[in-house]
């Protein structure tokens, strides 16, 4: 087999991801075939014929071929699943809510609040009290839109992004974000809007309409914290 | 359209000088993308494929800026475009220039050397090329506080001049926590930049901040920036953003009793304690682009004409906030990719502008070189891919010798693989890729309305305005004054 220069890496090894070795592997190899079908050296394949010799097709048949393993991708955009559903798996989780199973959890205290949850705060105020409302899909947003948002209602979002939630964000009274940072977008919006905020929660036993108390009075997690990778976490609870 | 194809091929090898020097400048900027990623993000979205854009940019960046930075540079050099910047709020700073430039163009190297499409002494001198501009660039832009990064500042951007400075904080309007200034202020601020993170396509490159200045013990002034607003250079804004009067807003804004102790190569600030609302105590705002003579006062007049302003501009951001959402709700998965990809990938696009030679060829459309690997950027390969590239550091190119500890991880791995000096032992490589070739996008073209603050202008008019306009400041004896002359009175002029 032809070696590419950039086959014998001293260090390198694989990806961590296997979808990714996968795919880069077949990639080389693709790069190995169309370089010795061209019967140049490597100078001269690079310097143009690499970019006529391989095309668009040449990427689908890769897909294709890890697709006939039967693997099917994991969706981040609703947008991927929709359109290719025979490509990707899960897009039925979208309904209802979510739960983590390294969520923490605790028997309801004297006060009636059982722990459900844990996140970083994005901004120390004080600590808030609502109605938890699962949002995500871009047909929830727009139900939303058309029928309003119930005072004190709690946002509980997949998307640390700030787009899917763009039209009706600041209509909340606090924000629960299963991913991200306290410097993810929807960290620096709930900021801008002064919305108590959770972000990269872990949360479990939580349904739409059940009352929630954030603690958003904790400290509010440090971009040291990050690096060092210290947690700083801010409790969720269920309400009686 | 830039170029022809193709004819790159071997030129003459870089000095070792240059080696050395472009290899320190992707260190810099492979240490300044880990902290970042590390620190500053962790994005999801449900409505874009987040992953999958921001790899197709790098791959765009690769193929095109070298091309296109040629280009710009034919008309204005790089320390030129940004003594301009430094007087406008635009598109032309962080995270603009001070990171994306250099690190899409170098993370989507590494993509391709992890493919086995390039090994890492081809495309040298486009390389050499893309990291020598971005050094002058810097170098110009940051003059005023001596650095070449905000990292390398202690995460700060003190670009202004103490003349500018001054200006700025003399003009503030008192905010007094409460009252009607602040309630629109911080109305605007909140809606403006939800406004900005879906212009551009779930990515926070609308909205960038410089700064902080002393203003006394307790007082700093931090300047924020809103750009890309308006109908003017991102297609999908046409039509939606036709009521939004200003394409850039920078909010001059005066904070009390906390220190913004970091203000990073994004633009992102953190303040010790928090900045919440109630340290809002002063407030301006301009409207700025390459036409104008710097930043141009927007109803400063009175702090009852500005409020009633920001309002205005609330209702109207909100209003195109709504219509560009239901706009972007409609898309395929095509065209949510192209809206990102081409977010991400002009974002150093005001370079052109600032130069009079925007064309939307060049900037808008995505490269057939690129578009070739669209089929491989589902959701869960572009999301592990990625997060290898920039967060895991854990792609083959990408491990170093045993012995080495990176920055802030200790661990032997470098994100950006360095220029091999072997060159100069003969090493054969490839010197340049092909110039730009012709690209498309799903998306409809951009229309020939652009909003500037000379109004609406046809493409080929604002090319020509920005050719033909030196704003005052930038003229040589203003320009080449600056703290150092004023400190020496009657010694240096």
């Amino acid at each position: 087999m032809i070696v590419l220069p950039t086959d014998n890496h001293l260090w390198g090894g694989e990806p961590n991801s296997p979808l990714v070795a996968a795919i880069h592997l077949s990639v080389r190899d693709l790069v190995r075939r169309r370089l010795v079908q061209s019967g140049l050296d490597w100078n001269a394949f690079v310097s143009g014929p690499i970019d006529d010799l391989i095309g668009q097709d040449d990427f689908a048949a890769i897909d294709a071929a890890v697709l006939a393993t039967g693997h099917r991708y994991a969706f981040s955009a609703t947008i991927s699943a929709t359109e290719r559903p025979e490509a990707y798996q899960g897009l039925a989780t979208l309904d209802g809510g979510f739960d983590h199973p390294d969520a923490p959890s605790a028997p309801p205290d004297a006060q009636g609040r059982a722990l459900c949850g844990t996140g970083d705060n994005v901004v120390q105020g004080s600590d808030v009290e609502g109605v938890a409302r699962f949002v995500r899909s871009a047909g929830q947003v727009i139900a939303l839109m058309e029928q309003g948002i119930p005072q004190g209602s709690i946002a509980i979002i997949d998307d640390s992004g700030g787009t899917l939630t763009a039209p009706i964000l600041n209509r909340f009274a606090g924000l629960v974000c299963a991913g991200g940072t306290v410097r993810s977008h929807l960290g620096i919006l709930a900021r801008e809007y002064g919305i108590p905020c959770l972000m990269n929660v872990r949360l479990a036993g939580i349904q739409d309409g059940d009352r929630v108390r954030l603690e958003t009075g904790a400290p509010a997690r440090t971009a040291e914290s990050y690096l060092s990778g210290t947690e700083m976490p801010a409790r969720i609870w269920k309400l009686a | 359209m830039t170029g022809q194809r193709p004819a790159p091929g071997p030129g003459p090898a870089p000095s070792y000088a240059q080696l050395l020097e472009t290899n320190q400048l992707i260190q810099a900027c492979g240490d300044m993308t880990y902290w970042l990623c590390l620190t500053r993000t962790v994005q999801g979205s449900k409505l874009f494929p987040v992953s999958a854009y921001i790899l197709l940019s790098y791959l765009n960046a690769f193929y095109r800026y070298p091309t296109l930075i040629r280009k710009v540079e034919a008309v204005m050099p790089a320390e030129a475009i940004a003594d301009r910047a430094r007087q406008m709020g635009v598109k032309a700073q962080n995270s603009s220039i001070g990171w994306a430039l250099p690190c899409f163009y170098l993370l989507g190297r590494e993509y391709l050397i992890n493919l086995g499409f390039l090994r890492p002494q081809d495309a040298i001198e486009d390389v050499v090329t893309v990291m020598d501009f971005w050094k002058r660039f810097q170098l110009a832009w940051h003059r005023n506080d001596g650095h070449l990064t905000n990292a390398d500042n202690n995460q700060r951007a003190q670009i202004l001049s103490h003349a500018d400075v001054t200006r700025f904080a003399g003009e503030l309007h008192k905010v007094v926590p409460g009252d009607a200034l602040s309630v629109a202020a911080q109305r605007f601020l909140a809606t403006v930049s939800q406004y900005g993170f879906l212009v551009s396509a779930e990515s926070r490159i609308s909205l960038t901040n410089s700064g902080p200045y002393r203003l006394d013990a307790d007082r700093q002034l931090l300047m924020r920036d809103f750009m890309d607003l308006g109908e003017t250079s991102l297609p999908w804004l046409d039509d939606i953003a036709a009521d939004m009067p200003f394409n850039n807003l920078t909010v001059a804004m005066e904070a009390t009793g906390c220190n913004f102790h970091l203000v990073d190569d994004w633009g992102s600030f953190e303040a010790t304690p928090e900045f919440t609302t109630d340290r809002l105590t002063g407030i301006g705002i301009y409207a700025s682009d390459t036409l104008s003579e710097g930043h141009v006062p927007v109803a400063m007049d009175s702090p009852e004409a500005l409020a009633a302003m920001l309002h205005d501009l609330s209702d109207r951001a909100k209003v195109a906030t709504d219509r560009l959402w239901m706009r972007m709700a409609g898309w395929s998965r095509d065209q949510l990719i192209d809206a990102g990809a081409i977010s991400y990938f002009a974002i150093c696009k005001e370079i052109a502008h600032i130069a009079g030679v925007f064309d939307p060829a060049d900037w808008l459309e995505i490269d057939p070189r690129a578009e070739r690997f669209r089929p491989l950027l589902s959701d869960e390969y572009a999301d592990n891919a990625l997060g290898e590239l920039v967060g895991g550091i854990s792609l083959p190119s990408q491990q170093t010798a045993p012995h080495f500890m990176m920055k802030w991880s200790d661990q032997p791995t470098r994100v950006l693989t360095p220029l091999p000096l072997s060159v100069l032992n003969g090493a054969p490589f490839m010197g340049r890729v092909a110039p730009t070739q012709p690209g498309a996008s799903h998306l409809p073209p951009k229309n020939d309305r652009y909003r500037t603050t000379r109004g609406v202008l046809g493409l080929a008019e604002y090319n020509a305005a920005a050719r033909s306009f030196v704003p005052a400041r930038c003229q040589p004896g203003p320009n080449f004054t600056c703290d150092t002359t004023l400190a020496w009175p009657g010694s240096v002029e």
